[in-house]
């Protein structure tokens, strides 16, 4: 593999991945793979199997009979050895690790059985008995909202945790001199991520020096260090947290394994033995986390001719039985992109945040994306029938401009740069829309349930740590004791050893991205060596590395910020080479330039190889320009200056770069079955840069595949009681590769200007709009049969009873 | 069920009869007028398991119809029950009609879901054969 022969640069080029030989070889090293310390105990946890419920006691005396039963710690303990995980709204209802007085969602951890074994651990957790006594539940946040609904935080009185109404520029004028005004409720459903690997944790206590240790898959957002430091009651430096070399899979769900870090370390401090605990599937589909279901109110405002003038949502997210960390970002890490990629200016949001008897919530691939966009695209079509208007038409009226980038939005996002126009030009182009339109009539004509669906997105990456303060009404926020949050950056290390080799220290705990790959390739093109001569080390050590509060993987932020900061640490390290090369070969720095592994001198036969300069600078420190340190480090810090806190207005940048996408599919339904068959889909992207187009590649299937699950398969299901029904992958379908179609994939590259690379984040995008896409095709199919599509997922069994629902006249 | 009303409501009713005739049904004792404590052991596919439960007999109309109510907690999860009976004359036989509410919940609820339907209409066949039986062994 060579650079690409265009521009003789590794970025932009598809390089293998340096990571597959491992994987495939089976030497990846995972969380379960590691026993860093001797004497692991391990772990089994006693679950909650009532939705809510009073725990009226907790019998483990035969459970402690058990050989090799080391001990059982509960709620109570928890009560003693933990603080309450900080959330950031007023009035948290407390939150701990472990249920302390109630369960209050199925699979709440109740109990932990420690043993020197799983299976005695297993076995044991059976004969711990448990006192409950049931409460009525409620799993619809809407209803959860009312005030007849039971209660499950008795301090807060209600189970709406946070409401926010925010409006910007004059809606309630814009709707008043609107032409046509659309709107309906829309539910957005509760899936996950489904990775390989489940979570796994191990943790330690030292009573002698007072410190934590906890190895975890965990991949950031590392502003939860200091929340897990706050709940464990030490100092940050005396809580290290270390991530593997391998994580399998995380799409975000794993941000989410905070809290279980706490738990085992709380079981290990408790017991004085290191613990291990590794979650079985049953548990991860049960109690890890999801994405946030949501019940949407949506109003659109639209003039005669298409323009859209006001914007209108009222949402009810809901975040399970207790409200944890960084929820209610679900709610507000869309906020800077709150209108999506049309100008609309006059926008009014109500944000109600609900508890209800269902697991937990947080970040999930495409996170808050798709539960916005979704209303909005599927009004954006009803309109466009409304108005007489193509819905490609429609949008097309509505895109923000390529001339008005950097364009600011009403809610404070600035976007950087995409041509979105184009984009969406690109993918009808693709698709063949003239031709598929005619296509779907005379399908129709037949009688066949055909349909066309398009779906555009504005992608955010690099999330601002201090959107989530939108949480707080900007009265708290004006308190002087309040303190404002604000930053979206990375700190990359790069060590070039004395034999000349590069080692290249990442912060970003990937979970399969390929971070190691995309870094070598910057790394070599700035340094002018191959990537081979790279090493990237990308396990995090919270007690060794530097490290940010922004720190980790999440909101697409590799390709924005983590490759930013690695071009910003190889360049210092290329600066420092460059005037060692011009002392020793007498020449001018500007005159220096590095490739093929040597540095040379322009217009002249002077030249080094990279290894003996970079030598220098360890083992001859008279070769140093007068100054100079000795040695070959660089710590580079890229931030993003826009990453502000919210002002007064409720503005905020919530994210740093904005891609743009535009998906066209068309489906057709089995008029019996309503079984969906894709007939064609394309993905148009503008992320800006390539890094390396092969990644992109993946990225986009990945994300498609991931939303054609939330649209058609997955769903964490709940009976009335809050029982949760899909205990199995058997019960949760999640796609195959057989289920994935053929995608035809098309990118527009309009560099970003906030980036080093002119790169910006791609792997969230399709996960936005696939299931909305979908949607809006199956709707288009159905239209002849008076059905439309208000919730997801449109499995064959829920789409015929809409049918036979339309049929009957209901 | 081959026998008279009256006949087979005591059957019904009998400890030892349901004791026998309740599928896993490990130990029936009395703890009460009408009241019961059961220990029973059931598998649902894979997910086999032990459960303590109550049973309580209500809304008795002697030879007609009774409620049945149950509440059983094991390791794999709740089982919460009612089920009315009714027993109506045809000849010399009694036709049995019943009517089942059950909820399920915990580890049965969230793997078991698909096979409970079939699970649950295996055992009640199971049950009424056992019943048939011990009303065809009175009949003799």
């Amino acid at each position: 593999m060579a650079a690409s022969a265009k521009s003789g640069k590794w970025v932009g080029s598809p390089m293998p991945r340096v990571e597959d030989r491992r994987l495939l070889t089976g030497t990846g090293v995972f969380i379960d793979d590691m026993n860093p310390v001797p004497n692991i105990h391990h772990v089994a946890v006693v679950r909650s199997p009532h939705a809510h419920a009073r725990i009226l006691g907790i019998d483990f005396a035969r459970a402690l009979e058990v050989p090799g039963v080391l001990g059982v710690v509960t709620g109570a303990d928890f009560k003693a050895l933990m603080k309450p995980l900080g959330v950031g709204i007023e009035n948290p209802p407390p939150y701990y690790s472990v249920a302390v007085d109630k369960a209050r969602y199925m699979g709440e951890p109740v109990a932990l059985v420690v043993a020197r074994d799983r299976y005695t651990a297993e076995d044991a957790a059976e004969l711990v008995a448990v006192d409950y006594e049931p409460l009525p539940a409620v799993v619809c946040p809407e209803q959860a909202a009312q005030p007849e609904a039971p209660i499950l935080h008795e301090s807060l009185g209600t189970n709406v945790v946070l409401r926010r109404v925010m409006k910007y520029g004059n809606a309630e004028k814009a709707f008043a001199e609107a032409d046509l005004v659309v709107s309906d409720r829309f539910v957005f459903p509760k899936y996950g991520s489904t990775p390989m690997e489940t979570f796994g944790v191990i943790a330690q206590w030292n009573q002698v020096t007072g410190e934590y240790t906890i190895w975890a898959n965990f991949h950031g957002p590392f502003s939860m260090h200091p929340v897990m430091a706050a709940a464990l009651g030490v100092p940050g430096n005396k809580l290290r947290v270390i991530t593997p070399k391998d994580i399998g899979g995380g799409f975000g769900i794993k941000t989410s394994i905070f809290p279980s870090m706490v738990m085992v370390a709380v079981v290990a401090r408790k017991l004085g033995v290191p613990v291990k605990w590794t979650e079985d599937r049953r548990e991860h589909l049960l109690s890890s986390s999801s994405g946030t279901d949501r019940v949407s109110y949506c109003q659109l405002a639209f003039k005669q001719d298409g323009t859209l003038t006001g914007w209108r949502q009222r949402w009810y997210d809901n975040v399970g039985g207790y409200i944890r960390a960084p929820e209610p970002a679900c709610s507000f890490r869309t906020h800077g992109n709150l209108i999506g990629p049309y100008k609309v200016q006059d926008v009014e949001l109500d944000a109600n945040v609900v508890c209800t008897n269902r697991s937990l919530t947080g970040p999930n691939r495409g996170y808050g994306n798709q539960e916005l966009y979704f209303p909005v695209e599927r009004l954006m079509d009803i309109a466009a029938e409304k108005l007489g208007l193509d819905p490609a038409e429609i949008r097309r009226r509505n895109l923000i401009e390529p001339h008005q980038m950097p364009y600011t939005t009403p809610t404070g996002g600035v976007y950087d740069a995409g041509d979105y126009p184009t984009t969406l030009q690109r993918a009808l182009e693709s698709f063949g829309y003239e031709e598929l339109k005619r296509e779907r009539e005379s399908a129709q004509q037949q009688g066949r349930l055909f349909g066309i669906g398009i779906a555009l997105a504005v992608d955010p990456s690099v999330s601002n740590m201090g959107y989530v303060t939108v949480a707080y009404p900007p009265e708290y926020r004006a308190q002087p004791s309040y303190k404002a949050k604000g930053a979206a950056n990375e700190t990359v290390q790069i060590q070039v050893d004395p034999l000349g080799k590069v080692n290249v220290l990442l912060p970003s705990c990937p979970q399969g991205q390929g971070h190691e790959t995309v870094a070598a390739q910057i790394v070599a093109d700035e340094l002018g060596i191959h990537p081979r001569e790279i090493s990237v080390n990308s396990e995090m050590d919270t007690g060794t590395r530097f490290w940010s509060i922004t720190a980790g993987s999440y909101s697409s932020r590799f390709a924005s910020v983590t490759s930013s900061a690695i071009c910003g640490a190889a360049r210092v390290i290329r600066d420092k080479v460059v005037a060692i090369a011009a002392r020793a070969m007498d020449a001018s720095p500007d005159q220096i330039e590095l490739a093929g592994g040597e540095v040379r001198v322009r217009n002249s036969d002077k030249k080094m190889k990279f290894h003996h300069v970079t030598g220098l600078a360890h083992w001859n420190q008279s070769a140093l320009p007068d100054g100079m340190s000795p040695g070959l480090n660089a710590t580079f810090t890229f931030a993003f200056e826009r990453a502000l806190p919210p002002n007064e207005q409720d503005q905020v940048q919530s994210s740093q770069t904005y891609g743009f996408l535009a998906e066209v599919v068309a489906v057709e339904l089995d008029p019996q079955t309503m079984k969906l068959k894709f007939r064609k889909w394309v993905s148009a992207h503008d992320a800006g840069n390539l890094l390396n187009p092969m990644l992109a590649e993946g990225q986009v299937i990945g994300s498609i595949a991931h939303g054609i699950g939330g649209a058609m398969y997955e769903e964490m299901a709940y009976d009335e009681n809050g029982q949760c029904l899909t205990g199995t992958l058997a019960d949760y379908l999640i796609p195959t590769a057989m289920e994935i179609p053929d995608i035809q994939i098309e990118h527009v590259n309009t560099p970003s200007p906030w980036t080093m690379l002119g790169s910006k984040g791609a792997g969230e995008a399709s996960t936005e709009t696939a299931p909305i896409v979908i949607a809006n095709a199956v709707a288009d199919a159905l239209r002849p049969a008076g059905v439309t599509v208000r919730e997801l997922p449109v499995t064959p069994s829920r789409v015929w009873h809409w049918v036979q629902a339309a049929r009957s006249g209901g | 069920m081959p026998g008279g009303r009256a006949e087979m409501w005591n059957l019904l009713l009998d400890p030892a009869v349901l004791e026998k005739c309740i599928p896993g049904c490990e130990k029936l004792e009395s703890t009460g007028p009408d009241q019961y404590r059961a220990d029973l052991a059931v598998g649902v596919a894979a997910i086999k398991g032990k459960y303590s439960g109550l049973m309580t007999i209500t809304n008795k109309r002697p030879p007609e119809a009774f409620q049945l109510q149950v509440s059983g907690q094991g390791a794999p999860g709740w089982v919460k029950a009612v089920m009315n009976f009714e027993l109506a004359a045809q000849g010399q036989e009694t036709v049995l009609h019943y009517q089942i509410d059950a909820q399920v919940g915990g580890l049965i609820a969230s793997v078991g879901q698909r096979m409970l339907g079939g699970v649950a209409k295996m055992l009640l066949g199971e049950m009424f054969k056992g019943l048939r039986a011990q009303a065809e062994a009175l009949e003799r």
